[in-house]
């Protein structure tokens, strides 16, 4: 391992090439760009590929090539350029494909302000596309948790032949904190299941293990691989019936959920005793911590919810954490989302909406203001 | 003249016609281009309800090959005795 | 003499199980995957092409579904993005063949952008594009190849566009090979493809195929038989024309034949510091 001093773009890219990236495809957009950037210059000497596509939509769909080529693949974009990529996302869900897309959140909407951050792509991460999936999706709130997170969105992706999205933004792109890097040996890295080739027949690439997570037939192997884009039943044919439908959409979506405990993470400070917990996430999450500290100063009991996962979220664990919280106060760069899934997940509590519309990150004076009406 | 496991086949000297006789959807192509008239459509209907091709005047067959490369479906290919 | 069972001799690159084929009676896509099927069966014969490393990938259209019909890796994926998701898989993989089969609708207008930067890279990958004329599958509406007037679904009162010449602009790229045929002559699909195996860099087949049930049915020629004697009349082969004699004109004629043919580098390997 080394210890270095990088920017959040820096590290998404380091941690992409430990966890093993060997095929990357993307367009300049900012934010994101220097995670492209910097790919092109060291992942080919590592023996990896790097192109510039002629824009995101066929970006995400040579990763998604190159993944059934037996690559890690990963794509980083920012909003605009998320919401090109978005019907190639459910091509990779339900061809169930290992891709890892990272969005680095600008202000929006639409060309918005390319160098500013901002949180408002948090459901866009969960929801861009069409059709009933769910796919994890993974939120750093350092440039050490962006490399360590990028391990998990691979090894996530990879675990459960899904893609995964890394939602970064402006302001964690572009921090310089310190930064351990890890050499291959040192941390986990997880390869999906490729079947033994038995038969001349054509390999089933939706055939499930127990896991409920099918070996994936790499192209070039002799499989015969059909990757369909159809709704398919466990050949890949083609298969508009409502048994098909049924269990394909299911065992994609249980596939993931079933798996909450490893791809769902939290983290929890001052909540023994706090009363009421402020809730948050990604660069935001960084000014809230200062808050809270604030406040214990001034006496209030403020607890600490930092979500990392932003999907699918353990609505137990979340509701669990702080016990004697009877207020919940949601902190975000936007215009108040998480704040819906905590209303609905908070029965028992009064939840509040502290939205701090920042183009840069949000200054404690600015959260305190938010969250103060609500103490 | 056999048929075995859906082909119909017919020969003379030197050229087998073989007709897949369920993959055929009695497009007609076979029949329009060959050019010594060997195929006539038949009168024995598919399990999908079209009438193959029958090669009945296969002594004229030289084995061209024009039925076996027009057809769209894998249903007509020709053999050499 | 024993009874033994006759397989037609393209069965071994088929999904048997799969046939019949979903295709209308007398489509042309069925004479073009014949046509490829046979030189492909020839490249593996002579040892030239491997067939674990062949890879076909199509879009969305009557043509893409031809793929699923093959016995090989293939993958039916979204309409117009068959050859970015080729190049991802060529490049993570450069010993795959890539064969991309589609649609006029498919390549040249939702994937025309696609089609344009993998033809100015001299891509390796063979594209196939089977031109019927109309958006067949989704029921008939206007493709950028429809010639001017005709009636379809979505131009009721006749195109009013004047249709794009695909392999014109293919030929202004930096394509490695360049031809069109027609399914009225399935020998020169077969050669075309026989040859493009071989070759390096982006080599795209345009093959102009019957639809009786959509186009036929538009200008009046439903029945299959009328329709390929009628595409026949208009087809003209030409020996290596130029891209200016590549005339595409429903009423004036096709030109069938091989526009360009070279041999520059490919995407690969000038990626790897080939220079020539």
């Amino acid at each position: 391992m080394r210890r270095t001093f990088a920017t959040g773009n820096f590290a998404v890219a380091e941690g992409a090439m430990t966890a093993g990236l060997r095929f990357y495809a993307g367009y300049p957009i900012t934010p994101s760009s220097e995670i492209f950037e910097y790919l092109a210059e060291e992942l080919p000497k590592r023996g990896g590929v790097v192109v510039q596509m002629e824009d995101e939509i066929a970006s995400i769909n040579a990763i998604i090539g190159a993944s059934w080529a037996g690559a890690k693949a990963m794509t980083a974009t920012s909003g605009p350029g998320f919401s090109l990529m978005a019907e190639a996302i459910s091509l990779a869900v339900v061809t169930e494909t290992p891709v890892v897309i990272v969005n680095v959140m600008r202000a929006g909407p639409s060309t918005g302000a390319p160098t500013k951050t901002s949180q408002s792509d948090v459901f866009q991460a969960r929801w861009a596309s069409h059709g009933d999936y769910i796919v994890p999706v993974y939120a750093p709130w350092s440039v050490q948790e962006a490399y360590d997170l990028t391990i998990k969105a691979f090894n996530t992706a990879e675990l459960l032949r899904t893609p995964v999205i890394l939602l970064s933004d402006a302001t964690i792109a572009h921090l310089w904190e310190s930064l351990t890097i890890y050499d291959r040996g040192e941390v986990e890295v997880i390869e999906r299941k490729i079947p033994k080739k038995v038969s001349d027949e054509p390999y089933p690439p939706h055939k499930p293990d127990e896991d409920l997570v099918p070996p994936m037939p790499i192209f070039g192997a002799g499989f015969k691989a059909l990757v369909e884009s159809l709704l398919h039943d466990e050949w890949g044919h083609y298969s508009p019936t409502n048994s098909v439908y049924h269990s394909l959409v299911k065992r994609l979506v249980d596939k993931v959920v079933k798996r909450l405990s490893y791809v769902y993470e939290q983290e929890t400070r001052f909540c023994e005793d706090a009363e009421v917990l402020l809730v948050s996430y990604g660069s935001t999450a960084r000014t809230v911590y200062l808050v809270i500290k604030e406040l214990r100063k001034r006496g209030v009991r403020a607890g600490f919810l930092r979500l990392k996962t932003l999907w699918p979220l353990d609505e137990v664990r979340i509701r669990g954490c702080c016990p004697n919280a009877k207020k919940v106060i949601v902190v975000e760069n936007n215009i108040g989302k998480i704040y819906m899934d905590m209303s609905r997940i908070f029965r028992n509590q009064d939840v509040f909406s502290a939205s701090v519309l920042s183009l840069e990150l949000p200054t404690p004076s600015e959260v305190l203001e938010a969250v103060e009406p609500w103490l | 003249m056999f048929s075995v496991g859906g082909v119909v086949s017919r020969s003379n000297n030197k050229f087998r016609v073989n007709v897949i006789v369920d993959r055929c959807k009695e497009c007609g192509l076979c029949i329009f281009i060959c050019p010594t008239k060997v195929l006539v459509r038949s009168s024995v209907m598919n399990r999908y309800g079209y009438y193959p091709p029958d090669p009945v005047f296969i002594d004229k067959c030289v084995g061209c090959k024009l039925c076996e490369y027009v057809c769209p479906d894998f249903a007509i290919f020709i053999e050499k005795v | 003499m024993a009874l033994a069972m006759h397989v037609h001799p393209l069965d071994k690159h088929l999904r048997v199980k799969r046939l019949p084929t979903i295709f209308c009676s007398g489509c042309g896509i069925g004479v073009a995957l014949s046509a490829m099927l046979r030189a492909l069966d020839k490249r593996i014969s002579e040892g030239s092409v491997n067939p674990n490393k062949v890879l076909w990938v199509s879009g969305i259209g009557c043509s893409g579904r031809a793929v699923l019909y093959l016995n090989y890796d293939v993958a039916h994926v979204l309409h117009g993005r068959a050859i970015p998701f080729a190049i991802g898989a060529v490049l993570a993989n450069p010993e795959l063949k890539a064969i991309v089969i589609g649609g006029d609708g498919d390549i040249a207008a939702i994937g025309g952008n696609h089609l344009i930067h993998a033809a100015k890279r001299n891509f390796d990958m063979v594209v196939v594009m089977i031109t019927n004329f109309i958006y067949a599958m989704t029921g008939g509406q206007v493709a950028p190849t429809t010639p001017y007037g005709v009636y379809t679904t979505t131009t009721p009162a006749g195109n009013p566009e004047y249709p794009l010449n695909v392999i014109k602009l293919v030929g202004a790229l930096n394509a490695n090979y360049v031809a069109r045929a027609s399914v009225t002559t399935p020998h020169l699909i077969e050669q075309y493809f026989y040859k493009a195996l071989a070759m390096r860099g982006f080599r795209f087949i345009e093959v102009v195929a019957t639809c009786p049930e959509m186009f036929g049915r538009h200008i009046g020629l439903r029945d299959s038989v009328e329709m390929f004697g009628e595409l026949k009349k208009r087809v003209v082969y030409r020996h290596r024309p130029s891209l200016e004699e590549a005339m595409m004109d429903w009423e004036k004629g096709i030109v069938i034949g091989e526009f360009v043919e070279r041999n520059n580098p490919s995407f690969i390997e000038l990626l790897r510091g080939v220079k020539k």
